[in-house]
């Protein structure tokens, strides 16, 4: 048998605490656990607080957070895997849950339902979400959907304060960009570029009917739906009611740096559990409108958990880190002090208990969960391994067509080649 | 003979701290990363072995391998030059008999300390940023700058000016290096009022050539190494357009980003092949035209 390190310092250590220190019950109880995340100022906040409230109510267990930004998080995950030094409890995303699901390095939550862990008041949607090969492997804790945040003063100055913008098409968009910046005389720009978004193109793909990955994980999006994609950027752009090209080639932007917020653009894409981190960056108060539609199109948006929490490998003391787990998502002191900040909870009396204390922020983005309700399609298969990958290449190409170096069908042509081969090389 | 055996014995002794991090922090690491570029290796489950694959698939398949060359040379081919003509000039201006002349020789030796550091080149990406410094200096002249890092055809560029203006170490040891030259060969010059040009083209270069050998090849080493700035300035993605992809962000991506240890293993051990290469050529060249003054014919 192999013994591995882990191991290998427990049985040491319980020696030596047998022969040191046997009249020491009290230590065996003092138990810890680790909880990780990504996060900015206000979520660490809020995330801190809700450790301490935990810790009060469980005296003998501690909780140890630990948090950094989303682009080091999983590189830091990636390197803790592989050391098999995983916190105990992790955020976990949509798009990642699946590669580590599938890599081993998360422990199945079922046996812990109704056993520690209570999800009777629980969306049926949002766990859905969290389900790979039909077993829970992470807990949602936050609902969001994509959302164009706009500039309401601007919409007013410019007087398309009255567009239906949950109802709009592209072409009504467009209009808008354009009346923006003849309004403003060009000082803020319609709308910021989103050839480099994977995210509002994929909602694009879907209303055309089709879908970026089959069920079986291939690529099955056609190069045409894609390059019409780009090509509607382009001309929005040609008629000058865009961001600069300069700005608009990165796809990673800090919050602070996006279109709407650094005043040079009226519209600007999200997640819709930003809308009230956007609206604290702001004077001008914002809106939240839906991603335009296609005419006789499909539904393209949907719902998706935002973030997940999730129980690894590593985990020492599973009861103890489910018993954080349960809290965060039951323990009305808890849910109050995280509040809307990782999207839409799915309990359904933590939504109610919330409702009176929002702000306006917070109401705009709960009204825009209501209002998209019955507008959106179903949840998109898992994504494949490699889809991280998809993504990069994705922002290269399109990179290249905001650059005008590339035409857009030819782009579109190599891109969905190399999407493909990357996700062969995956498997 | 027994005495000799023990001093020796004593010796190894008090190098145990350091043949230990040899033996286990550097030789254990890169034999274990040899045996890992024949593999297929997530970090999580075990490596498994594929032979020569990962090799096969850097050469005839990955388009992104072919790139981040390109970008890699690119660089050196630039930086390297620059930089020790920069370094050459700078310490040739410091080698003078004046009192501060220890003060200004620190100052410009300031870059090169801060130069690795993260804080340089988040600086460097403000500088260069569509709104940065350096566009607003270009306004006050009446030019439109661009966006000089997201712009894939100037980016480059950024990193190799950062690159140029480190040019404290190699600086440093030209100094050294120019001290060593006998004045008498100058003296020996002015008498026969040799120009400015002619003596430096005439005696520093070939008194120098040595050091500038020693300057370049460790120059070269360095230079494909580079890793902090261009994963700074592109935020780690090696972008725009992966214009900024040099080897060791690509090889960073591969093995962080995308979890392929296996093939990030391979691509080390290329890189290493490749440094290994230019330095060996730049020894072969070095014969003919780097003489040392205690050589004999």
């Amino acid at each position: 048998m192999a013994v591995s390190r882990r191991k290998f310092l427990t049985t040491t250590g319980g020696l030596a605490l047998a022969a040191g220190l046997p009249a020491m019950p009290a230590l065996a109880q003092d138990r810890s656990i680790r909880h990780f995340w990504w996060g900015n100022p206000e979520r660490d906040k809020r995330t801190f607080e809700v450790i301490e409230i935990f810790d009060k109510n469980h005296p003998g267990i501690s909780v140890s957070g630990e948090t950094i930004g989303w682009g080091d998080y999983w590189t830091k995950m990636a390197t803790q895997t592989a050391g098999r030094n995983m916190a105990d409890l992790v955020q976990m995303d949509y798009r990642f849950l699946f590669e580590y699901v599938r890599r081993g390095a998360l422990q199945e939550l079922d046996p812990f339902i109704g056993n520690g862990l209570d999800l009777s008041n629980f969306d049926k949607g949002p766990l859905q979400g969290g389900m790979v090969d039909g077993k829970l492997y992470a807990l949602n804790i936050g609902s969001n959907s994509q959302v164009f945040v706009y500039n309401e003063a601007i919409f007013e100055e410019a007087g398309v304060a009255d567009t239906d913008v949950i109802n709009w098409t592209w072409d009504q968009f467009a209009d808008v960009c354009k009346t923006i910046t003849e309004a403003t005389g060009g000082k803020v720009k319609g709308s910021d570029d989103c050839s480099v978004v994977l995210e509002v193109c994929e909602v694009w793909i879907r209303q055309n009917g089709s879908s970026f990955f089959g069920p079986d994980g291939d690529v099955t999006v056609t190069p045409d739906i894609i390059a019409d994609y780009w090509q509607f950027w382009r001309d929005l752009r040609a008629e000058g009611a865009l961001r600069s090209a300069d700005k608009s080639l990165d796809a990673n932007l800090p919050m602070s740096d996006v279109g709407i917020v650094s005043g040079d653009t009226a519209i600007s894409n999200f997640w819709s559990n930003q809308i009230v981190g956007v609206q604290a960056l702001m004077q001008d108060p914002v809106g939240a409108a839906m991603v335009p539609h296609k005419e006789g199109g499909d539904p393209g948006q949907f719902i998706k958990p935002s973030m997940f929490m999730s129980l690894t490998r590593d985990s020492e003391d599973p009861e103890a880190a489910i018993m954080y787990m349960n809290d965060w998502i039951n323990n009305p002191e808890a849910t109050k002090v995280l509040g809307l900040e990782r999207g839409i909870p799915a309990n359904p009396d933590v939504r109610a208990a919330l409702a009176p204390d929002f702000t306006p922020a917070e109401r705009v983005s709960v009204d825009y969960f209501n209002a998209i309700q019955d507008k959106v399609g179903t949840l998109p298969p898992p994504e494949p391994k490699g889809a991280g990958e998809v993504r990069d290449a994705f922002i290269r190409a399109a990179t290249n067509v905001v650059l005008g170096d590339i035409e857009p069908q030819q782009a579109a042509e190599v891109f969905v080649d190399d999407a493909q081969a990357i996700i062969d090389r995956a498997r | 003979m027994k005495n000799t055996k023990a001093r020796n014995a004593s010796g190894y002794m008090f190098l145990t701290p350091w043949l230990l991090g040899f033996f286990l922090l550097a030789i254990g690491p890169i034999l274990v990363s040899l045996y890992l570029s024949f593999t297929r290796y997530d970090m999580v489950g075990d490596p498994r072995w594929t032979g020569f694959d990962n090799y096969i698939y850097m050469f005839t398949r990955d388009r992104r391998f072919w790139k981040t060359l390109e970008v890699t040379f690119h660089y050196v081919l630039f930086a390297v030059p620059l930089r020790l003509i920069m370094a050459l000039s700078v310490a040739m201006l410091l080698d003078k008999g004046l009192r501060t002349i220890g003060l200004y020789r620190a100052i410009f030796y300031l870059p090169s300390l801060l130069g690795a550091s993260i804080a340089i080149a988040i600086l460097w990406r403000q500088l260069f940023s569509i709104d940065g410094v350096v566009n607003q200096v270009l306004a006050v002249v009446g030019i439109q700058g661009v966006g000089w890092i997201t712009n894939p055809s100037t980016s480059i560029y950024t990193l190799i000016i950062l690159a140029i203006w480190q040019f404290g170490a190699p600086m440093l040891i030209f100094l050294a290096g120019l001290r060593g030259i006998p004045r008498d060969l100058y003296e020996a010059a002015d008498i026969d009022g040799t120009s400015r040009f002619r003596k430096f083209y005439a005696i520093t270069l070939p008194m120098l050539a040595p050091v500038v050998f020693f300057n370049l090849v460790l120059q070269i080493i360095e230079a494909f190494k580079i890793f902090s700035p261009a994963f700074i300035i592109s935020n780690g993605t090696g972008g725009p357009a992966d214009s900024l992809l040099v080897y060791t962000v690509y090889l960073f991506n591969e093995a962080f980003k995308f979890f392929r240890m296996g093939y990030a293993s391979a691509l080390a051990w290329v890189l290493l092949l490749i440094i290994g290469l230019f330095t060996a050529l730049a020894f072969a060249t070095s014969k003919y035209w780097v003489h040392y003054e205690n050589e004999r014919d």
